[in-house]
């Protein structure tokens, strides 16, 4: 049997929103804000052997992300469990580090962050800065960056640690193709060597190219789990 | 999988996994892998700083020189103000020394707390990026504004020495007294930061807590001129920023200062770090997260 990279165990993810945080006004008035319970997911349970890549589909609202969210450790599980090999690392689109520093200075901070000394991270971030493919506009500040350049800087940081499992959520959609057709290179890498990957996303097509299994959320429940093919043409004819 | 032994909090940190080589995602860091987390962190909690510090005044004409004249200015204007504009008695010696070593003590501490306490929030976007310890961020600003302190500290010497006050035996206690007051400041902003982060208040009643505490740590006037009474004295080392400004003058200049007022220098610096570290971590698993 191969060893797990990630299991899942009855995840459940229910949290409230608020329309907004109870205030002194609310108090006083002993009111409490409009709440509404949202069951993200409802008792999901997967196991992802390591070296496997397994693509996430659904309607919007299924769960995907809230999942991806729940196996960083970031968004905390209700109920049931989320067991790692190690800590995942997330890759999301809107993600930025620090918008009002220059891209190079965000790649500097993120790999810090992540552990990294400063001679490794001095090592690192000539090949990140090249793999972005950003050129010039790598020494602008990153709120001047589009979300496409903003995903291939992310892209870059994130697989520069070379994580065990690499969780992506959508982030792979925005960039052009050239970037897309390089971070799949790089994701071939990271499955060469036994790396993990959950990719949400929908494109399909993508989905086909990066996965071997599949597995499709409708509801915040598992509806199918199984090898790519089999699963996405159920999806499609849904 | 509920009788996992790596569900029960007692067991070792996450690099000893259980039997099947997995652990649960969100299990809380225990103590000594998060302080390891945290040292491994190192180069991020002394390089980032360093960097924004560089870079805080790239759209100025004088850049980095602001660090020093900044400081500068300021005691230029006390100067003008106390010195030439109204020369008046305030029952201290040389008032332009009294007050600068009094000022930029008292800043010290305040700069560490506002801007820890917004450490969080204003690092929403890689907290919820990256996993990492979060203490990283309000210790990265206290470093850095210790930091920073140096061309502060410069320019106090020199005011302190053209006022022909000799070097002696005390200022070797000025590292000590630094180490005790940048820990008391650490611990405030580490617990500023979990409580600026659930309720975003406390950066709007910082400036006036801090406003009220100048008037009442002594930093423009003599506490000592007019309070005789030992127990009213005992009193006012119940207020940490009035503790670390008379020190910062014993030490620099000589002047009143009890056992009392050391003693409290130190427990201020030990409780508060303690206890906002505990704070903080108490919240680890909250930060980033909304509602």
């Amino acid at each position: 049997m191969t060893a797990l990279a990630l299991r899942c165990v009855d995840a459940e993810v229910t949290y409230t929103i608020r329309s907004h945080r109870p205030l002194i006004r609310d108090l006083l008035r002993g009111q409490r804000p409009a709440a509404q319970r949202v069951h993200a997911l409802r008792g999901v349970s997967f196991d992802v052997p390591v070296g496997q890549s397994v693509g996430v589909v659904g309607p919007n609202g299924s769960g995907k992300t809230t999942l991806l969210q729940a196996t960083t450790g970031l968004l905390p599980v209700s109920a049931g469990q989320i067991l790692v090999r190690s800590v995942p690392a997330f890759l999301g689109v809107q993600a930025v580090l620090r918008n009002q520093l220059s891209g190079r200075r965000n790649i500097e901070i993120g790999l810090l962050a992540q552990g990294l000394d400063r001679d490794a991270v001095d090592d690192l971030v000539p090949s990140v800065v090249e793999f972005t493919g950003l050129g010039d506009a790598i020494d602008m500040r990153m709120e001047t960056y589009s979300s496409g350049m903003r995903a291939r800087l992310h892209f870059a940081v994130a697989t520069a640690t070379s994580p065990e499992i690499l969780l992506i959520d959508e982030a792979l959609a925005v960039g052009d193709r050239a970037f897309r057709a390089k971070s799949a290179r790089r994701l071939d890498e990271h499955r060469a060597n036994a790396g993990t990957v959950l990719l949400v996303s929908h494109d399909l097509g993508e989905v086909r190219r990066s996965c071997e299994r599949v597995i499709w959320l409708q509801d915040g429940r598992i509806v199918a789990d199984g090898p790519t093919d089999e699963v996405l043409a159920a999806y499609e004819a849904s | 999988m509920t009788s996992d032994p790596s569900t029960d909090p007692s067991t070792p940190a996450s690099s000893e996994p259980s039997a099947d080589g997995l652990f649960p995602v969100d299990r809380p860091t225990p103590l000594p892998t998060y302080l390891r987390d945290l040292w491994d962190r190192r180069d991020y909690i002394v390089r980032v700083p360093l960097n924004d510090l560089r870079s805080q005044n790239a759209h100025t004409l004088l850049g980095g020189l602001w660090l020093v004249l900044n400081p500068l200015l300021q005691v230029g204007v006390y100067f003008l103000v106390f010195g030439v504009i109204m020369p008046i008695d305030r029952g201290v010696d040389s008032y332009l020394v009294f007050l600068t070593l009094g000022v930029f003590a008292f800043h010290y501490s305040q700069r560490i707390i506002s801007d820890g306490a917004r450490s969080m929030v204003s690092s929403m976007g890689l907290i919820r990026t990256l996993r990492f310890p979060r203490a990283t961020l309000p210790l990265s600003n206290s470093v850095g504004q210790a930091v920073a302190f140096g061309p502060v500290f410069a320019v106090m010497l020199v005011v302190v020495l053209a006022h022909g006050n000799a070097p002696t035996f005390r200022w070797l206690g000025l590292p000590v007294l630094f180490a005790l007051q940048s820990m008391f400041s650490l611990g405030a902003s580490l617990a500023a930061a979990r409580f600026n982060h659930l309720y975003r208040d406390l950066e709007n009643l910082l400036p006036f807590v801090f406003r009220l505490l100048f008037y009442v740590s002594g930093v423009l006037y003599s506490v000592d001129h007019y309070v005789d009474d030992a127990v009213l004295r005992g009193l006012f080392a119940l207020n940490p920023m009035y503790v670390y400004v008379t020190a910062w003058r014993w030490v620099m200049v000589g002047g009143p200062a009890t056992g009392i007022e050391a003693a409290a220098a130190v427990a201020w610096a030990l409780g508060a770090l303690v206890a906002g570290f505990a704070v903080f971590r108490a919240g680890e698993q909250t930060y980033g997260r909304t509602g």
